[in-house]
């Protein structure tokens, strides 16, 4: 085991569904862990497909949902967007931008190959100083609340088979390998450099 | 307080400066964010001074200034304590003046105190507590008061042997802070650190490294800016240089993680060690930091040149380490990503990165996953957006359009990531690959900053292009250009179709892309540098050889090089480049290689780095070695991991058997497998055997491949070899086919027979074979083929056998003996043979068994008695030999004379087979009756009696016992098996003695004389016929036996009721009658024969008439029967009777009143004539009923004669009818002498008259005691003397002289039946 806790992020677009999940299930599991939008802003889903509801990364979740409930309590009762406010409510207050946090972690673990992109990016656009590296993981999560449930067990999963490993950096790279295989689906995988 | 500002000529200095109280030292420290632009809020926030010593602070202020060559000091009085309270305050209270921050100022502890206390807790505190006191120390001293920390240092470093990783690398962490803000703690702390760059952990040397990466640059700025030389710093400086090239080496790394740092250290070090130029993109935080570019070239040990040229050496190994085939997605998306920085932040090294990122591009690792290729894909497509970004990288647009366009972005994308001034000078497809290494380090350095943007190649992109000579891929690649004819492409690519691999790599997958532009010129040439590329990769290529060629020359002189120089377009180049030394000189000419005519020399270093496998590798070079090095792309296996693989190949060779056996190759894999297995000890052995074993009759083969392999393995190894794994070997392999249930396919014994070796433990499995009933037909044979087969151990072989020969089990033993005796026939064994029994039969004289006689096992006390079973185990061997060699049986005797009674009694008891087998006619033993040792009494007459058991005894045979009888010992006894061969006389002389014997053997005397007692009829002829015999018997003189003795032997004769029928008892009366006189016994006899047979009567009536002439009464015992037998045949005897004289008659009266009267009406019913006839003195005494006195004897006599004729006279009258078919009887008168003899012994008789049935009782009683006796015996073999004494009245041999004999006799008797019954024949 590395004798530090790994400080993970989770990293998605809007910092609701995806990342929110997987923040969830990994502070349960007593991973120092954060989470993480990428996006210019917050979206989610609106009455129409074209008409999203969009929010900066100021607003709390809690206005959030009371905006939603004022606009149409039932809509966003049936398809779980208020719900997992309220989940995200107990969480933290409101959605972060990772482009904005100077915190260093170990792993940054993406949900989809967009958000993966804008991370990286990101990082390497940042000023390198201390050369501490910083390993990104991309797995594809559809964003919908099933997809983003099973997403967030298998981020556990691989975030506790890192946390076991003796050296992560030494083992990473066979341990993805073996998670490819396992859950049949490619890992897009980087180190950085704060 | 205070703080001071200084400015150098073009940037600002800042620092704070601390004065001790304690120590009384004056020490400066540059606080490492101590850049005055972003670094003064902590400055004023930590730097204090005690008020007191301020004269001492400004003297060194002026020093530290000037040495610095600082220009302006701003000194800042502690403007908060001064606001707030005041000079008085602080100079009393120490402590309280140290601290502006809250809580500690409301703490009265000192700051020393409290990070004494704090280094004392920690000492034994949990580490993550540890790690919280740690920080606040390190808090305490270095942040908030510096002048502590050189106190405390020590305490602090005293942590890098903690064992908890966190804590090393805490202190690691510490050492860089504390480094940073006192530089000469530089001094100390180097050497520190270099001792965690070797700790066992890859994480505190991860963290060592990157304390290095900073720690480097600051060493160096440090160093430079002192000045000062001391011998100190210069060493200081060589251990940041040993330091650094270990990290460099650390590239080769086997953990990815530490060459993941090593990659970003050595990124880190080409930057400090290469100029700044005004081109670089130079991060705000790196700002101040040192590079080439400030470096002195006066400097006394820190040397321009050679920094230089470690900078550049530094390049070659990332390089180098980029294009390994092995490298791990990782290292490889952190050396993209140092590229690009350094692209970025030295556009000099622009064209070395893009050609790296070309190579890399059309030689991905054959080693990546399918998503490892499309992580890199990505890193690789962002690193070339972020270098295009670059303005420096307009002369390359063309690579990386062609690259991003590879990597799937838009055209439209990419131009929008081009700047705009570049976009304008895009140049034709070509021109990209000539070389544009126009990098000046040299203006940069002689201040000429302005010239370095010099763009050369663009404004002469012909020429450069058309020489082609930058690099051996332009080279080939120009080369290649032409020939590209459709045609030849097609034939390439058909070519090529045989080499596919059969599944598409994940790389290429990932990246192809559609040609779009097939068949263009751009497209032809792209395709042209992408062949180039693979061709120079794998050394191939005229370009390469062009390349080579230069290289070598390349040393011959600068001289040529500035001539050649002079000929290219930038002479202020060349001039600048004729200013520095030497070294620098060469590398930096190289760049100019590509303007260079090909025969140019000194394109020695720039062209090469990234083709890394046209060089041969150096040795010595810390780069990418495990290219070449097995051993460091392989790690060393563990011992169970090599043993384990070994079984498991062998294992592999075992099971390939079907498949082999179809290859007709299988005595290869025998061969293979039985070297194999004998060169690799251990379980891989046991392996081998198991399977043998599981199915040996098919793998026989490799059994005895494997067996005599190991025995040629242990004579290649004699004198010193050791048996031990062939005898395992040959072991396992006999014990497991003991263990298989079908044996009958004669695989042990060839197994036997065919090893080269029989060793101990094979000799006890098959010793085991033997001794297992269900295997002993598998295991004697065997036994006996070894010991014909193999003389050499012959004896050995023989021994196992000949100790079988007296086991436990019947079949085992009797197969033994078989075996034993078929092989006495041989000569040269049987003398082993006897030896070896007579050995083991005369263990028999021991008082007790050894213990040899007894299981391995089995822990017999030494004194156990001798058991029947222990004697026998002695006695198999010997006796089954006996027959065969008779000589033995004098051994036998001799034994037997020696051995304690119990032992005797078991050897009658075995004897009798052997003996039998003998023969009587076996001269030995007839030598043995003959002469009859002493004391063998008993086993000779035991022979004798098994010999004449069943078979009449042979002349000889009872010319020995006679012999001896009559000359040596005169036991009567031994004559009883020979009695059917002496002669009459001698019988009847022996009779007496005979009959006094025990009874059942006078049972046995008299079974043999009467022939009853051989079941084949009486083919022996009897020297006396039963007749003669019960003659005999009556006659035996009184004197020499007791009546008792001769009425038992007689009833013995009646017993026999087949033999003496009504015929043979009426000639035996006949005769006794005929005697005179007459036998005392035979009115007795007459009696029992009538009880016998009543038909007799009338020859009974006759033989009683008969008596009265020969004056019966004259015989008391006689006379007396004569009555009893005439009182019993009433009224048959009244004849008889009626021929009496009177006084007889009246006699007959007196002993039975009751027949008078029945005779007296017998008579009467006679008619008158008849009883005419009878005389009056008769009929007086019949009517006087006792009146008459008894007659005088003598008075009779006359009357007596007269008497005979008128009972002749009445036999023809009355008896006739009776008497009618016997022959007369000769007349016998009586003597009359013997009168007197028979009343002497009347009373005598009077006993044996009355008990004609009870003889037969009493006889019923003996038998039964010696029943008891023998059962007692049996119970309890050693106290039966004395009982037989008491119990046994009948017993008439107790005065035998050996005190045992008579019981051995007596135990014969009764044993015979048994052994017979036990004898399994």
């Amino acid at each position: 085991m590395p004798s530090h806790p790994l400080r993970v992020a989770v990293v998605c677009s809007s910092n609701q569904n995806r990342s929110m999940e997987a923040h969830n299930i990994l502070s349960k599991r007593g991973f120092d862990v954060r989470s993480f939008g990428t996006g210019s802003h917050v979206k989610l889903p609106g009455p129409a497909p074209d008409k999203p509801n969009v929010y900066d990364f100021k607003t709390t979740y809690e206005q959030m949902y009371s905006d939603l409930v004022r606009k149409d309590k039932e809509l966003y009762t049936q398809n779980g967007i208020l719900h997992m406010l309220e989940r995200n409510k107990r969480i933290k207050t409101r959605p972060e931008r990772f482009q904005n946090c100077k915190d260093q972690f170990d792993l940054v673990i993406t949900c989809e190959e967009r958000v993966y992109d804008q991370v990286l990016e990101d990082l390497n656009s940042r000023e390198q100083e201390t050369f501490q590296p910083v390993h990104v993981i991309n797995v594809d999560i559809q964003d919908n609340h099933e997809e983003a449930t099973l997403g967030a067990f298998l981020i556990c999963e691989l975030c506790q088979c890192i946390q076991h490993t003796d050296d992560m950096e030494n083992d990473i790279d066979e341990l993805l390998q073996e998670f490819e295989e396992k859950s049949s689906r490619p890992f897009l995988h980087t180190v950085c450099f704060y | 307080m205070f703080l001071f500002l200084g400015s150098s000529k073009d940037s600002w200095y800042g620092g704070g400066v601390a004065l001790s109280l304690h120590s009384s030292r004056v020490r400066g420290s540059i606080l490492s964010s101590g850049y005055c632009l972003c670094g003064v809020p902590h400055v004023l926030h930590y730097v204090s001074v005690e008020v007191g010593f301020k004269a001492v602070f400004h003297s060194f202020l002026d020093c530290y200034s000037r040495k610095h060559g600082l220009k302006r000091v701003v000194i800042i009085r502690d403007f908060r304590m001064e606001s707030s309270s005041g000079e008085k305050q602080q100079r009393s209270s120490v402590a309280s003046q140290f601290f502006t921050g809250t809580e500690d100022a409301a703490s009265d502890m000192t700051t020393n105190e409290k990070v004494v206390d704090l280094l004392n807790q920690a000492a034994l505190m949990s580490t993550d507590d540890k790690l919280t006191a740690l920080k606040q120390v390190q808090e305490l001293i270095i942040n908030k008061d510096p002048s502590l920390l050189d106190n405390y240092l020590d305490e602090m470093l005293a942590f890098q042997n903690d064992k908890s990783i966190e804590v090393r690398k805490f202190v690691i962490g510490f050492i860089e802070e504390a480094c940073k803000r006192d530089n000469e703690l530089l001094l100390k702390l180097l050497g520190n650190l270099n001792m965690v760059l070797k700790d066992e952990s890859v994480n505190v040397v991860k963290k060592a490294i990157l304390t290095l990466t900073q720690l480097y640059k600051v060493t160096l700025q440090w160093l430079l800016r002192t000045k000062s030389i001391s011998d100190v710093q210069e060493g200081c400086w060589d251990m940041v240089t040993q330091m650094k090239g270990e990290v460099l080496a650390l590239l080769d790394s086997d953990n990815d993680g530490v060459r993941t740092h090593a990659i970003k250290f050595t990124e880190s070090l080409i930057i400090t060690l290469s100029p700044r130029t005004s081109d670089s993109d130079v991060p705000k935080k790196q700002e101040g930091d040192i590079s080439l570019d400030k470096v002195p070239k006066d400097h006394s040990y820190i040397r321009y040149d050679v920094l230089c040229e470690e900078g550049k050496s530094a390049l070659e190994q990332l390089l180098k380490f980029m294009v390994h085939p092995a490298i791990s997605s990782i290292n490889l998306t952190t050396a993209l990503g140092s590229l690009a920085t350094l692209a970025r932040q030295r556009p000099m090294f622009m064209s070395e990165v893009i050609q790296a990122y070309e190579t890399l591009h059309a030689n991905l690792p054959p080693t990546l996953a399918k998503s490892q290729v499309s992580s890199v894909r990505k890193s690789l497509k962002l690193h070339l957006v972020s270098v295009l970004r670059h303005p420096s990288s307009v002369d390359f647009h063309s690579q990386i359009s062609t690259l991003l366009l590879d990597l799937g972005m838009a055209q439209s994308e990419i131009a929008r990531c081009v700047p705009a001034a570049a976009q304008v000078r895009k140049r034709p497809r070509h021109e990209p690959y000539s070389e544009g290494k126009r990098i000046k380090m040299e203006p940069t350095l002689i201040e000429d900053d302005d010239d370095k943007e010099e763009p050369a190649p663009i404004i002469a992109p012909k020429p450069l292009a058309t020489t082609g000579t930058q690099s051996a891929i332009d080279l080939t690649a120009e080369f290649l250009l032409p020939l590209l004819t459709p045609e030849n492409v097609a034939n390439l690519v058909l070519i090529s179709m045989v080499y596919l691999p059969d599944n598409m790599p994940a790389s290429f997958q990932a990246t192809y892309t559609p040609v779009e532009s097939a068949g263009t010129d751009s497209q032809i040439k792209h395709l042209a540098r992408l062949m180039a590329t693979q061709m120079t990769a794998s050394g191939l290529g005229p370009g390469l050889e062009q390349c080579k060629a230069r290289d070598e020359e390349g040393k011959e002189g600068e001289a040529d090089a500035a001539v050649a120089e002079t000929s290219s377009k930038d002479p202020i180049i060349i001039r600048k480049v004729s200013a520095v030394s030497l070294g620098q000189a060469i590398s930096v000419v190289g760049a100019y290689k590509s303007e260079a005519t090909e025969e140019t020399p000194q394109a020695k270093k720039l062209p090469e780095p990234i083709l890394p496998s046209t060089q041969p590798k150096a040795p010595g070079s810390s780069g990418r070695k495990k290219v070449f090095r097995l051993a460091d792309v392989v790690q060393p296996l563990s011992d169970s991991q090599i043993d384990k693989l070994n079984s498991m190949a062998v294992r592999r060779i075992l099971q390939s058997e079907k498949a082999i056996a179809r290859s007709g190759m299988s005595h290869v894999r025998v061969k293979l497998l039985a070297r194999l297995i004998t060169q690799f000890k251990g379980a891989m052995k046991d392996d081998m055997l198991r399977f043998i074993l599981e199915d040996i009759r098919s793998r026989i083969d490799l059994a005895f491949a494997l067996l005599y392999q190991e025995y040629n393995q242990y004579l290649s190894e004699l004198p010193s070899g050791s048996l031990d794994s062939y005898e395992h070997c040959l072991f396992a392999l006999l014990s497991g086919l003991q263990e298989r249930p079908e044996q009958r396919d004669g695989l042990f014994n060839k197994l036997v027979l065919e090893a080269p070796l029989i060793t101990e433990s094979a000799l006890e499995v098959i010793r085991r074979y033997c001794e297992d009933e269900s295997r002993v037909y598998l295991g004697m044979p065997t036994l006996k083929d070894l010991i014909l087969k193999r003389p050499s151990r012959q004896f050995q072989y023989l021994h196992v056998l000949l100790d079988l020969s007296s086991h436990e089990k019947e079949k085992v033993r009797s197969a033994a003996l078989n075996i034993i005796k078929w092989m006495y026939e041989k000569d040269h064994l049987r003398d082993y043979i006897e030896k070896f029994a007579l050995n083991y039969m005369q263990l028999l004289v021991h008082p007790n068994p050894p213990s040899l006689l007894f299981g391995v096992g089995e822990d017999t006390e030494v004194a156990a008695p001798w058991t029947e079973e222990t004697v026998r185990q002695c006695l198999y061997l010997y006796l089954s030999l006996l027959p065969l060699n008779h000589r033995l049986v004098h051994e036998l005797a001799a034994v037997y004379t020696e051995a304690i009674a119990d032992i005797k009694r078991s050897v009658l008891r075995v004897i009798e087979q052997p003996i039998r087998g003998m023969g009587m006619n076996s001269p030995d033993l007839l030598l043995l009756v003959e002469n009859c040792p002493k004391g063998a009494e008993t086993l000779v007459t035991r022979c004798l009696h098994i010999l004449t058991d069943k078979v009449p005894p042979s002349p000889d045979l009872v010319e020995r016992v006679r012999d001896l009888y009559h000359k040596r010992v005169p036991d009567v006894r031994f004559l009883i098996p020979v009695i059917n061969g002496l002669e009459k006389k001698e019988v009847i002389q022996a009779l007496p003695k005979l009959i006094k014997l025990n009874p059942i053997v006078v049972k046995e005397v008299f079974n043999r004389l009467l022939g009853t007692q051989h079941s084949e009829g009486s083919s022996s002829v009897s020297p006396l016929t039963p007749g003669e015999l019960l003659i005999a018997l009556h006659n035996i003189d009184s004197t020499k036996c007791d009546m008792k003795s001769i009425i038992k032997a007689t009833n013995l004769c009646f017993g026999e009721k087949n033999v003496y029928t009504s015929e043979v008892l009426a000639v035996v009366m006949q005769q006794l009658m005929d005697q005179s006189p007459l036998p005392m016994l035979l009115m007795r006899t007459v009696i029992q024969s009538l009880t016998m047979y009543p038909r007799l009567g009338g020859f009974v009536m006759n033989i009683l008439t008969r008596l009265i002439p020969k004056q019966v009464w004259k015989y008391p015992k006689v006379w007396e029967g004569f009555v009893k037998c005439c009182q019993r045949t009433k009224p048959q005897s009244y004849t008889v009777l009626l021929q009496l004289p009177p006084a007889q008659l009246a006699s007959v009266f007196e002993r039975c009143p009751e027949m008078r009267e029945p005779l007296l009406q017998h008579v009467r019913s006679f008619t008158p004539h008849q009883q005419a006839h009878i005389p009056s003195s008769i009929m007086a005494i019949l009517e006087a009923n006792s009146r008459m006195p008894e007659p005088e004897p003598a008075q009779h006599e006359p009357e007596h004669m007269k008497a005979h004729e008128e009972r002749e006279l009445h036999t023809q009258l009355f008896v006739r009818p009776i008497t009618q078919a016997e022959t007369p009887a000769p007349v016998v008168v009586a003597p009359p002498e013997l009168a007197p003899e028979s009343v002497a012994r009347r009373e005598e008789m009077e006993e044996p008259m009355e008990e004609g049935e009870a003889g037969t009782e009493c006889l019923e009683i003996a038998t039964e005691a010696t029943a008891q006796i023998e059962a007692l015996e049996n119970e309890s073999g050693a106290t039966p003397v004395s009982q037989a004494k008491a119990e046994e009245p009948m017993e008439t041999t107790t005065t035998e002289p050996a005190e045992d004999q008579p019981r051995e006799v007596v135990d014969n008797s009764g044993a015979e039946p048994e052994t017979r019954a036990d004898d399994p024949e």
